[in-house]
């Protein structure tokens, strides 16, 4: 019987892991929801924001804010590529067969991902923790490092500020509006070319951001994109894919079943994630939070 | 007039067998230039290729050049044995050297068997490659395998006043071997030894936090980890900010390389400094064998890069066995090569080494040391760092 601190500190790496995986899943599950595009590149995208902090690290030397800084920049200049992929390329799309867009979205990841590889080479690359959240608090006996506090705040803190967006504002409600129906907003004078472009850049900065801000725990190396692209696609096929709030709770729950699902199963804990995703899929086919596609 | 019609007929005679000892010896070499192993799969090709442009630059090899054909394998075992194939197929090879993986390898061995041509492998480890079941005349390995790693790791932690010791390994071939063979030696070094948990993330895990939180929560006094290349940066950046590295008194061996100049130097001051690191090469290697210092020269000059990768060496010993052995037989003939290659011994940059008569194994040991700050550079480096040779150890 693991005892209670273990137990805690168990839950708080799940709810870290968790609270990454919801910035990326989000901007997947956005552009989805909105756009009604699966796009692949989107792992990408996270790649090219580790990348473009550890660059501007490089850039800025050691200091207290450079990572703070990296960390915003490399998500706007994510959110920038973003931006111009989609008015260039993905603008062509909308609309066509799925298997265009999945392959065009394909090709995507293997041509950014060779750019990455010219540029920033084969070697693997590290961020170090930002100054001032480099140690760790003991709570109820577990060790919890203060960037995974800072990340397992910062989630939800996302979480809320977007949900507010999308809920509160004549943005957000443009946002909803144009994924129910593109023509009648657009009908309705609503510049509907702009708020796609908006929101493949909103999208691809979280993703951006969630890329800069992992970068401090894990190495960034050709491939992180592809890794985390199957990470994401679980959490919302759980959560239900285009399903904001699914999309949070999606990645609570693979968050904690891996962490825990080492305790029962030490060799299966992948294996535990794949099963649920298909139990999920075989009972209810829009996830947990979806609704069914009509 | 008859006279120098005779002449003109013997030139053109002449012509192709002139032509046929110009033509170059062809070596495929299918390693991993894409993804996160081309990091080790693309210096190892720089070390054959420099290894061969300095024999050609003396000559070649009886009297020929020798010319590598360097394909992507994308540490794919199908796509390793499907550009093998084309290699030998379409671009004629005389030779195979190269493949990465612990799959790759014995994948690719398979082919060389069914086309009798002599294969060398650089870099995989898995005892399976060399081992009697699967061995065949024209398989060789100049890499470490997993017993010897193990082993080497056993005969280091033995020393250690330490009997808790836990392990964390990836859950595929390479991991499993390495952390079985360290457990059944280190267990007749020291009897005392007491197992107190294995971790086995799946290979490439990317969240280390679960396994270390459990792997601490049963308080081992010291770990032997292999988890490798850059997956050691993420594992033991996650490690030391939970305080493992400090709970253990960096008491942990990493195999897998974790000691290698990339490694630290990709990490720099996050690295957690203290732990046992182990490496196939070292730049800063001081204490080392006359030759290595010109090799580390000509390679720093050769990839200009001021600290040199350690990978490349394992292409270039690679290429060094297979051309000493096509001279020793005097041919490119597989069959005459394989026979020569039988219990050679070469010089190497790291000292003379010996291809195992029994089962085509190199005596090729690794570069341990405990890992240091040191003021000459700016990441950790072994210190002092002992090449652990392990001939007395093998099977």
């Amino acid at each position: 019987v693991p005892d209670l601190s273990f137990a805690f500190a168990q839950s708080l790496s799940g709810l870290t892991a968790a609270m990454f995986l919801f910035l990326i899943a989000a901007g997947l599950s956005l552009i989805f929801g909105v756009l009604r595009v699966l796009n692949f590149a989107h792992g990408t995208f996270y790649m090219l924001g580790a990348y473009s902090a550890y660059q501007i690290v490089q850039w800025l030397g050691t200091g207290p804010i450079t990572f703070w800084i990296a960390a915003l920049g490399a998500a706007t200049a994510v959110a920038l590529l973003g931006g111009i992929v989609e008015r260039f390329l993905f603008q062509r799309l909308y609309g066509k067969e799925e298997l265009y867009q999945l392959l065009f979205t394909y090709a995507l990841v293997l041509i950014l991902s060779d750019v990455a590889k010219i540029i920033w080479g084969t070697q693997q690359k590290s961020v170090s923790r930002p100054a001032g959240l480099t140690g760790a608090v003991s709570v109820f006996g577990a060790t919890i490092p203060d960037y995974n506090l800072f990340i397992i705040l910062l989630g939800p803190a996302i979480a809320l500020v977007f949900w507010y967006v999308l809920q509160r504002t004549r943005v957000g409600r443009f946002i909803r509006a144009a994924a129910l129906d593109r023509e009648t907003l657009g009908a309705l004078g609503v510049n509907v070319k702009a708020l796609y472009t908006g929101v493949f850049m909103l999208a691809s900065f979280l993703g951006g951001l969630g890329g800069a801000l992992i970068s401090p725990m894990r190495a960034i190396v050709p491939g992180m994109d592809t890794e985390v692209i199957v990470e994401a696609f679980v959490v919302v096929v759980i959560g239900g894919l285009g399903s904001f709030w699914g999309t949070f709770l999606g990645a609570l729950i693979y968050g904690q079943v891996l962490s825990f699902g080492i305790l029962f199963f030490p060799r299966f804990s992948i294996f535990s994630i794949f099963a649920l995703m298909a139990a999920v899929l075989i009972i209810r086919p829009w996830g947990l939070l979806g609704r069914p596609l009509k | 007039m008859v006279r120098s019609l005779i002449l003109l007929l013997a030139a053109l005679l002449a012509l192709p067998l002139s032509a046929e000892a110009q033509k170059p010896i062809k070596v495929g070499v299918p390693l991993p230039l894409s993804g996160p192993p081309a990091l080790f799969g693309e210096p190892a090709s720089k070390g054959a290729q420099m290894y061969v442009d300095e024999i050609n630059a003396k000559g070649g090899v009886l009297g020929r050049r020798i010319e590598l054909l360097i394909r992507d394998s994308k540490a794919d075992a199908n796509e390793a044995v499907r550009v093998s194939r084309e290699l030998i197929l379409k671009e004629n090879v005389d030779f195979l050297m190269g493949t990465l993986t612990s799959a790759e390898g014995p994948a690719v061995s398979v082919v060389a068997k069914e086309n009798k041509i002599v294969f060398i492998a650089p870099i995989p480890k898995t005892d399976q490659l060399t081992a009697a079941d699967k061995l065949h005349p024209y398989v060789f390995r100049v890499a470490a395998n997993t017993t010897m790693e193990g082993r080497s790791a056993a005969e280091i932690v033995a020393k250690w006043p330490v009997t808790k010791i836990a392990t964390i390994a990836f859950d595929y071939a390479y991991g499993q071997d390495v952390t079985r063979s360290f457990v059944e030696h280190i267990k007749r070094l020291k009897p005392g030894v007491e197992i107190v948990d294995q971790q086995w993330p799946k290979l490439g895990e990317q969240d280390y936090n679960p396994f270390i939180n459990a792997q601490m929560a049963k308080k081992p006094e010291a770990v032997v980890s292999s988890i490798w290349g850059g997956f050691f940066v993420t594992f033991s950046k996650q490690a030391k900010a939970l305080g493992y590295f400090d709970a253990i008194k960096y008491n942990f061996i990493g195999l897998g390389e974790a000691g290698s100049p990339e490694t630290t130097k990709s990490m720099g001051v996050d690295y957690p400094v203290g732990i046992w690191g182990n490496s196939y090469d070292a730049f800063y290697w001081e204490d080392n064998p006359g030759p290595h210092k010109d090799y580390t020269a000509r390679l720093s000059k050769y990839l200009k890069d001021e600290y040199p990768s350690s990978w490349a060496i394992q292409g270039y010993i690679g290429m060094a066995f297979l051309v000493e052995a096509i001279k020793k037989a005097g041919s490119t003939d597989s069959d005459k090569v394989s026979k020569a290659l039988l219990g050679l011994t070469i010089d190497t940059p790291i000292g003379k080494q010996t291809l195992r008569e029994k089962d085509h194994q190199a005596n090729r040991g690794q570069l341990y040391g405990k890992t240091v700050k040191d003021p000459k550079y700016n990441f950790p480096i072994m210190k002092p760092i002992t090449y652990v040779d392990p001939t007395k150890f093998m099977d």
